[in-house]
């Protein structure tokens, strides 16, 4: 008898796994749709604003929006000018920052890399479409024009470029790079020791996107860590660049 | 001792209210973020920009550079001169383009730009970017340091026109779904999705005329058992000679970061369609560039069949079978 209701037991007990087995390749994917919508309503977030409506009647149809100065389409002989959040689907003015303009790398040491990160936060309204580009202007220098490389990160297989990151962990691998991390930044700096080297406007580089965002989104903010590595042959100094990013809406 | 004591808590209060050391911050803002201007050759405009200054007290300078677009998402590439017809000038009586100005914290500075179309201006779309760019401070001596130059823009897009007509030529360069599985059946291209898969459109219409246009629309879904689904486009300015990856609403994000996804992340997507799928459905689209103009229509197909769950199904089942079957010979 206590064969049988341990044979009972063992059934349930494969029939349980079974199941849980079962549910587990049955799992869904995960859905990251934030539809606001229902049959019966459907917020589309253009122009979320005090006092936005569109009164109408037989003789007129008024779009009206409250909170900005000159909103609107403004003609008049020879020109047309649209302007405001019926134009330009936002309410909230592109911003950007810097949490740091000045990004001290210290006193250089040979062999042993030296990091220094600043935030970038972009804000935007509803229609956030936006880019971050960055370029040098020019490599870090003394003012006795000894400079530092910009970084071809490990080198060898492993080489990095303007527009692609790659690792950068040897201690005698030397240059300038930087690395980035958080909201919109380019998907080839798969970790925090991926690196690239910035544009160089003096030598006529194009400035490279590190920041960018096709869909909407507002508060986007994203950390820049800049490394430089020397060697034991790099004169002393206080080396100096300054990175320009450029913050620019889409149209 | 008593003199001791206050000599002792004022020290102490005043060590930690000693401020802290704080890093220079950069936070500007600028309204509107874009013009959209239509000016007959010999006319000029005058607009009011507001920029505001919420970071630390700073230096600006503001200028006008030309720009063009840079791939199919909207990104732009500044040129490094200002060149085209069209001339550009500040009415604020104190500084001009190109000289600097302070902006105090939490204060803010309207830019007056007068937008000047020359006479014999050829018609056609121009493009610029109004930067007003930070002017980094001079380097500290003794430590080696990266200083940031903040630039913030603001596009400018201009269409010079005598009559007022616009040259509409749009056409739909890419609809379709974007599916991990497909494959060729009788010479017809199959997209095969799981029922409960995200169904990942992309749209993409071309620009072929002389000025920017924006294309309104629909997307249409219809499954076999006469369901219907509509999304709408979202209005984007296709700048002349360009393409551009349209949204459709309402939009999702894909989880990139999900390993499975990587395929799809690497392809740019318009719309999200989440929902349990059996069956063919058809996905239609129908873009609009404003009155007058014609309308352009595209379609897609795609199966989807409930995939996971015949798995699932068929590996308990025959797992179960087994299962039983050692354990009755047992």
């Amino acid at each position: 008898m206590s064969n049988v209701k341990c044979q009972n037991f063992r059934f349930l007990l494969a029939l349980g796994i079974l199941l849980i087995f079962g549910i587990w390749i049955l799992k869904l994917s995960k859905v990251h749709a934030a539809n606001m919508e229902s049959s019966r309503f459907r917020i589309q977030g253009g122009n979320i604003n005090i006092g936005a409506t569109s009164p109408s009647s037989a003789s007129y149809n008024l779009s009206m929006t409250l909170g900005q100065t000159a909103a609107g389409q403004f003609s008049r002989d020879g020109y047309i000018v649209k302007a405001g959040f019926q134009y330009i689907y936002s309410i909230i003015p592109f911003r950007f920052s810097i949490s740091d303009i000045s990004i001290d790398l210290g006193t250089l040491v040979p062999n042993t890399p030296s990091t220094a990160a600043t935030t970038l936060t972009v804000s935007f309204g509803s229609a956030g479409q936006y880019q971050v580009t960055a370029v040098e202007l020019g490599t870090l220098k003394t003012l006795s024009d000894n400079s530092i490389d910009d970084t071809v990160c490990n080198g060898g297989g492993s080489a990095c470029s303007e527009s692609s990151s790659n690792l950068w962990t040897s201690s005698s691998a030397y240059g300038f790079g930087y690395n980035m991390s958080g909201n919109d930044v380019p998907s080839d700096f798969l970790s925090s020791d991926y690196y690239r080297p910035f544009p160089d406007s003096t030598v006529a580089e194009s400035p490279a996107v590190v920041m960018s965002n096709a869909d909407v989104g507002s508060n986007r903010q994203s950390t820049v860590t800049f490394k430089t590595n020397i060697s034991t042959i790099q004169p002393a100094g206080s080396y100096q660049t300054i990175i320009n990013f450029v913050a620019t809406p889409s149209f | 001792m008593k003199n001791i004591i206050i000599i002792i808590v004022i020290t102490v209060i005043a060590v930690i209210q000693a401020t802290e050391a704080r890093a220079q911050q950069v936070s500007l803002s600028i309204s509107p973020p874009l013009l959209e201007v239509a000016i007959k050759p010999g006319k000029s405009i005058l607009i009011a920009y507001t920029l505001r200054n919420y970071g630390d007290p700073t230096i600006l300078k503001a200028r006008i550079l030309p720009f063009e677009p840079l791939g199919s998402t909207g990104n732009i590439k500044i040129k490094n001169e200002l060149e085209g017809p069209i001339q550009f000038f500040l009415d604020n009586a104190d500084f001009n383009l190109g000289q600097p100005f302070f902006l105090k914290s939490a204060d803010s500075q309207q830019l007056l730009l007068r937008i000047k179309a020359a006479e014999g201006t050829p018609e056609g779309d121009y493009y610029y970017t109004l930067l007003n760019e930070t002017e980094p401070s001079a380097g500290l001596s003794g430590v080696s340091l990266s200083q940031a130059k903040a630039t913030l823009g603001s596009n400018i897009l201009i269409t010079v026109t005598e009559s007022g007509k616009i040259d509409i030529q749009g056409k739909i360069s890419l609809f379709d779904v974007i599916s991990r599985y497909s494959f060729s059946f009788f010479g017809r291209q199959l997209k095969l999705f799981d029922s409960s898969d995200l169904i990942p459109v992309t749209i993409q219409v071309e620009n072929r005329g002389k000025n920017f246009i924006k294309p309104e629309g629909q997307i249409e879904l219809r499954g076999n058992f006469g369901e219907k689904a509509e999304y709408s486009i979202i209005p984007k300015n296709i700048l002349s000679e360009s393409q551009r990856l349209l949204s459709a609403t309402p939009s999702a994000a894909l989880d990139c970061e999900d390993k499975k996804n990587n395929k799809l992340c690497k392809s740019p997507v318009s719309l999200l369609i989440s929902g349990f799928f059996i069956g063919s459905y058809k996905l239609s689209t129908t873009v609009s560039f404003g009155d007058g103009s014609p309308n352009l229509y595209a379609s897609a197909s795609f199966i989807a069949l409930p995939l996971k769950l015949i798995l699932g199904v068929l590996t308990t089942f025959i797992l179960g079978f087994f299962l039983i079957i050692k354990m009755r010979k047992s």
